[in-house]
């Protein structure tokens, strides 16, 4: 397998460095909070990745956990009233359980059924969530969850070292045989099962994985946001993922983060633009799709780094 | 009772119009059109136009924004999509950006509030007892009519053979001479001009705002995958089933309900019978 080389490693630590130091430098809360909205983006669109940029099922419906995460952390801080250190690991159970309810029956089909079953399904749970008011808040959502870490710094910086274990781990198994399996079963799935690859297990376990940070990330979403509200689980979420992703480079882990955190950051710099901000948005897209077929940053890094190689 | 009968048949036809144009293009360009719905609420949004503020009569302006709408579609096919034919996630990508600049187009010049259309029909007819709304009468009727002309279309003309040989094979339909590239023109102007026809229709009787394509689109989805995708027949068939047990929720829980019912469709039909109702392609 591919070794992480000397150039890659300095470059994550460079740009970490930079994403740790950057809210310090500019000592503005408003900023930390941007950058914090960044990171858990950041931390979507890895999680995206892992499953659907390494085996090809592009997953229309990514929100189902992110929503399944922060709605956990909700019920968890309004109904029970618990500690809210106990969210995320509730959260990452949830939502793994999500992922097993739903692969299932949905991870057998193929190309853009799977894609419309996943988007259905995710908006499914936004209408149950407007339908049981009563139990989820309806429109409004729940409120008055308690912040994790008081301060927005710390909080921040607790949510950058998520994203970096999360990277991390992602692009380790990327890297091991498990990925080099979800890479064949992109390239055909038939070969692989001929092969003797349980091909179904895989394609299941990489969605739990991919399922547990989104829901890791949905969940400290809440704890920053302090309510969880029925546009966590809508597909202008999950849709916004799929675009940071294809704008990050598809497959590489590291891009979707790096992808993300650019187009937050982005989004925010639009806002002088008013309401033509998402024409800009969708402007970029497109040049992108025209004339990066294969993303931004990820294959720019590559290129940059080619002669230290 | 019979209300039932009649609201679900108008439902259904409205349905019908989307989920075929919506199948249509997939079943011949493979392409899984995410702007539908954008076609949908331009076509409304030129109906508004053309007879709210400038006081057109309805038969000037209703061909002229069907004709609109499908120019637009034929003009995205050509320049946007056909370029990014080889991957679908880029096609899914780009017809979505389209629906974006769509929707935020129409939200720039438009604003986000509801816009009234004035009644094209404004008599209410009496059917056994129930009073319907002109509108919906026509409804029903343009969109039975549209769907029983597209039929004919297909089975009946050449061009209408040369698509269905295209959505069978479409190497096999070049090698013959047909002109593949040129059949995509035509079906996405089809497909595009039906969905514009339906926002025109639906126009005096639902809000019209800019995010008013989504979920009629979301259900377009719901009804090709249960008929079956790229199956007409299967749409028409789905479209019935859904308009009617719509209206049947709707009538006995309440209409908070009526959207899941087209979700629950979808994820039953996926984990039952994958190729949906009539369809041929198997899902897996």
């Amino acid at each position: 397998m591919k070794q992480l080389s000397i150039v890659d490693l300095s470059g994550a630590i460079v740009v970490v460095a930079l994403l740790a130091l950057a809210p310090v430098l500019l000592n503005s809360n408003y900023f930390t909070g941007v950058l914090t909205v960044c990171v858990i983006y950041a931390i979507w669109a890895a999680s995206w990745d892992f499953m659907s940029g390494l085996t090809g099922r592009e997953n229309f419906g990514h929100s189902l956990f992110i929503g399944a995460g922060a709605y956990t952390a909700g019920f968890l801080a309004t109904v029970w009233y618990a500690n809210p250190w106990y969210s995320l690991p509730t959260a990452v159970v949830v939502a793994v359980a999500f992922s097993l309810i739903v692969g299932f029956p949905t991870l057998r089909l193929r190309g853009p059924y799977f894609a419309l079953a996943m988007l259905s399904a995710s908006a499914i749970m936004q209408r149950l969530c407007l339908i049981f008011w009563e139990y989820s808040g309806g429109e409004e959502g729940l409120y008055g969850l308690d912040p994790l870490i008081q301060s927005p710094l710390h909080y921040y910086w607790f949510v950058l070292a998520i994203l970096v274990a999360a990277v991390a781990i992602l692009t380790a198994l990327a890297q091991s045989h498990w990925g080099l399996l979800l890479r064949a079963i992109r390239g055909d799935e038939a070969t692989c099962q001929a092969a003797g690859i349980n091909v179904t297990f895989y394609k299941i376990a990489s969605l739990t994985i991919s399922a547990a940070f989104a829901g890791l990330g949905g969940a400290l979403y809440a704890h920053y946001q302090l309510q969880v509200s029925p546009p966590l689980f809508s597909v202008v979420v999950s849709i916004t993922v799929i675009i940071m992703v294809y704008v990050g480079g598809i497959g590489s882990i590291y891009g979707p983060a790096l992808g993300a955190i650019m187009l937050t950051l982005l989004t925010e710099l639009l806002r002088t633009f008013g309401e033509y901000r998402l024409w800009v948005y969708t402007l970029t897209l497109m040049l992108i799709l025209f004339f990066l077929p294969n993303g931004l940053i990820a294959p720019l890094w590559r290129r940059l780094t080619e002669r230290f190689r | 009772m019979l209300e039932i009968l009649i609201y679900g048949a108008v439902s259904s036809a409205i349905y019908a119009m989307l989920a075929v144009g919506f199948t249509l293009i997939f079943g011949v360009a493979r392409i899984l059109n995410l702007a539908h719905g954008a076609f949908y609420a331009l076509g409304a949004y030129a109906a508004y136009v053309f007879t709210g503020v400038l006081h057109w009569p309805l038969l000037i302006a209703a061909p002229l924004a069907v004709l609109l709408v499908a120019l637009f579609g034929v003009l995205m096919e050509r320049f946007l999509v056909r370029p990014l034919r080889y991957s679908q996630l880029a096609v899914l990508m780009i017809t979505l950006s389209v629906s974006l600049a769509v929707e935020q187009g129409l939200f720039i010049t438009f604003g986000s509030e509801y816009r009234n259309v004035p009644s094209f029909v404004a008599d209410k007819i009496s059917i056994g007892g129930v009073d319907i709304g002109g509108q919906r009468l026509l409804a029903l009727i343009a969109g039975v009519l549209v769907l029983l002309l597209l039929w004919l279309f297909i089975q009946r003309t050449r061009l209408g053979a040369a698509i269905l040989a295209v959505s069978q094979d479409p190497e096999a339909a070049q090698y013959m001479g047909i002109p593949t590239n040129r059949i995509f023109s035509v079906v996405m102007a089809i497909s595009a001009g039906t969905a514009a026809l339906a926002g025109v229709l639906v126009s005096p009787f639902l809000t019209v705002q800019p995010t008013m394509g989504l979920l009629p689109m979301v259900k377009a989805f719901a009804i090709v995958i249960v008929g079956g995708l790229g199956s007409i027949p299967g749409s028409i068939l789905a479209a019935l089933l859904l308009g009617y047990s719509e209206t049947i929720v709707a009538y006995l829980i309440s209409s908070s309900w009526t959207e899941l019912v087209s979700l629950v469709a979808v994820v039953v039909t996926l984990m039952i019978k994958p190729s949906g109702l009539l369809g041929r392609r198997a899902a897996f």
